[in-house]
């Protein structure tokens, strides 16, 4: 039946018919340089993002400046949105690609394609969810959202290493501007070749009815001016990626608030003027930390001290200016009011170099339970907070008291406190 | 030849590193999945994974071709500008769509609490495409105008 032939001229025609002025070598390398940089920066905020929630022995974090994690994590969301078009834009230039003939012609040719068809996914998977987890649309994957994407930062970017192995030749060749690019003879620029299919049956290109769709297309006038055809698609591909920064990175950064009309989060809603993460009801704490017997245990060894909500409001009280920084990529500035943790800390006696295990009245949480390094414990920003912009906590923002420390994931900022324990 | 050569080998050397980091960082993705997914779930990614390349490579890029040639074979007439700008303004307001529209659909599902997807996103896409509308119509006028001056000037001055 002679498939294979017939498949061979199928694709001589898809990446005919597919060719255009902007899909050419110089193309994919100017996009995918702007890509590599968006995924490596996403790569980077992500793991200091990750290590500073999950720390590997040894791992030390700054406290300053206090919105070291917040800009770092709003470039991780903005730079992941921003890789959308960016990605689209890339695969567009190399989509004749996928039709080349013969479809692989070695073992290294099929692991090279093997790897590229590795990459495309893992890429188009993970900026996708990464966007649903900003609204927390989590029911649209069968999979655990952090550890599924912590382990496919690491496949995109052994990929991106590879692929950049691979193509290293045509980067360095294409790196800067030529004055043409059409110097690679190409197979597939003619439509009518003689090919296998026609020596050995006759058959014109132009034959059966994809052929002859395909020769309509290749009657199609290729565009007039494809200098105007390349700038139009570098024009459109830096419109839309700067369009969806500025309308989007208002939740991460307060200079693009006004222009804030399509990020997941808004500055300045929910109770006392703050987003919110996790509410109480969803926490299931409402009725622990509304209860007049409520107490912060704060414990180091065998000595154990409490405090009822009065007596932490006796204790000194400081005032902060902190921003409070999701995982999602949203964060805010706020007035936190309460004592010092060192002062809690320091009433069980402990050491300068001690951690403080931070424990919620949440359950079924995996942050119910944290830890925290000696140098927040001892940071003089770090509170037991006790009041929000002048007010008291509202009960969705962690009443009666809360963690705030400066430069720390949203995450680490415990809510709803139980208990305190200074470990050896 | 030699400066050649010695760049082969330096590209060489490169080509190496990278692969040998890209094979160690696959590596360290693959045990990171082996320890902190559940095997049940390797399914899911895998039909995520399928599912991307379909929708992408099969759908997607497919309807852009369709549109592109289409654009092509009935603007034959139409300046190259023009088409471009017209193009243009299309893929934008598909790359905002794939943004937003699951937006729109999550807020009318409802979201964990009310500060999550607070906006009114289908007002302000419809706001959005408005913009981009005015804009787009206005540089193509813009250049119709241009280019229409440019052509009488030209004309006189043969005269």
């Amino acid at each position: 039946m002679l498939v294979q032939w017939r498949i061979q001229r199928l694709l001589h025609q898809m990446r005919h018919s597919l060719a255009a002025p902007s899909r050419n070598p110089r193309t994919a390398v100017v996009i995918g340089r702007l890509l590599a940089t968006a995924f490596l920066v996403c790569f980077a905020t992500g793991l200091y993002s990750h290590f500073i929630q999950d720390p590997l022995p040894g791992m030390l974090f700054l406290t300053r400046p206090v919105w070291l994690y917040q800009v770092s994590q709003g470039i991780h969301i903005t730079a992941g949105i921003a890789c959308f078009p960016l990605l689209f834009a890339k695969l567009y230039a190399v989509f004749p690609e996928l039709f080349q003939s013969p479809p692989v012609r070695s073992f290294s040719h099929f692991l090279e394609r093997a790897s590229i068809a590795l990459f495309v996914a893992a890429s188009l998977v993970q900026i996708t969810i990464g966007l649903l987890n900003t609204y927390q649309w989590y029911a649209l994957f069968p999979f655990p959202f952090r550890q599924t994407h912590f382990a496919l930062s690491f496949v995109i970017i052994g990929s991106l290493a590879i692929h950049i192995a691979v193509k290293l030749g045509t980067i360095q060749k294409y790196w800067r501007k030529k004055a043409h690019y059409d110097d690679e003879p190409d197979p597939d620029a003619t439509f009518d070749v003689p090919d296998e299919l026609r020596r050995l049956t006759g058959e014109p290109q132009a034959s059966g009815v994809t052929g002859r769709l395909f020769n309509w297309i290749d009657k199609t006038p290729a565009p007039a001016e494809p200098k105007t055809s390349r700038r139009g698609f570098f024009a459109t591909i830096g419109v839309a990626t700067a369009a969806l920064v500025v309308f989007t990175a208002g939740q991460s950064f307060r200079a693009f608030d006004i222009t804030n009309l399509f990020a997941p989060r808004k500055n300045d809603t929910g109770p006392q003027s703050l987003p919110v993460n996790r509410t109480a009801e969803k926490a299931k704490v409402v009725d622990a930390a509304m209860s007049s017997n409520w107490r912060l245990a704060v414990s180091n060894g065998s000595s154990t001290k409490t405090f009822t909500l009065d007596e932490l409001k006796a204790l000194p009280q400081y005032d902060v200016v902190l921003p409070i920084a999701c995982v999602e990529g949203w964060s805010q500035y706020a007035d936190w009011r309460g004592p010092r943790l060192r002062d809690l800390v320091d009433s069980v006696d402990a050491k300068s170099g001690a951690s403080v295990r931070i424990t919620s009245l949440e359950q079924n949480s995996s942050y119910a339970v944290t830890t925290m390094e000696p140098n927040f414990v001892r940071d003089e920003l770090t509170l037991v907070a006790l009041e929000l912009n002048g007010e008291v906590l509202d009960i969705d923002h962690g009443y009666p008291a809360r963690i705030i420390a400066p430069a720390r994931p949203g995450v680490l900022q415990t809510k709803w406190l139980s208990s305190l324990e200074v470990l050896s | 030849m030699t400066t050649t050569t010695a760049r082969m080998t330096a590209t060489r050397r490169w080509q190496v590193a990278l692969i040998t980091v890209g094979v160690a960082l696959l590596g360290v993705g693959g045990i990171v999945l082996l320890m902190d997914v559940n095997p049940s779930r390797y399914v899911g990614i895998a039909i995520w994974f399928l599912g991307a390349l379909i929708i992408h490579d099969g759908i997607a890029a497919m309807v852009v071709f369709g549109i592109s040639i289409a654009m092509r074979r009935f603007g034959r007439r139409i300046p190259g500008f023009v088409i471009a700008v017209i193009q243009g303004a299309l893929v934008i307001a598909a790359i905002f769509a794939a943004i937003v529209v699951p937006e729109i659909l999550k807020q009318s599902i409802g979201s964990a609490n009310p500060t999550i997807l607070p906006l009114n996103y289908a007002l302000n896409l419809a706001l959005f495409y408005a913009g981009l509308a005015v804009i787009t119509t206005a540089t193509i006028v813009g250049y119709l105008v241009l280019a229409r001056r440019q052509k009488l000037r030209s004309s006189i001055s043969q005269h």
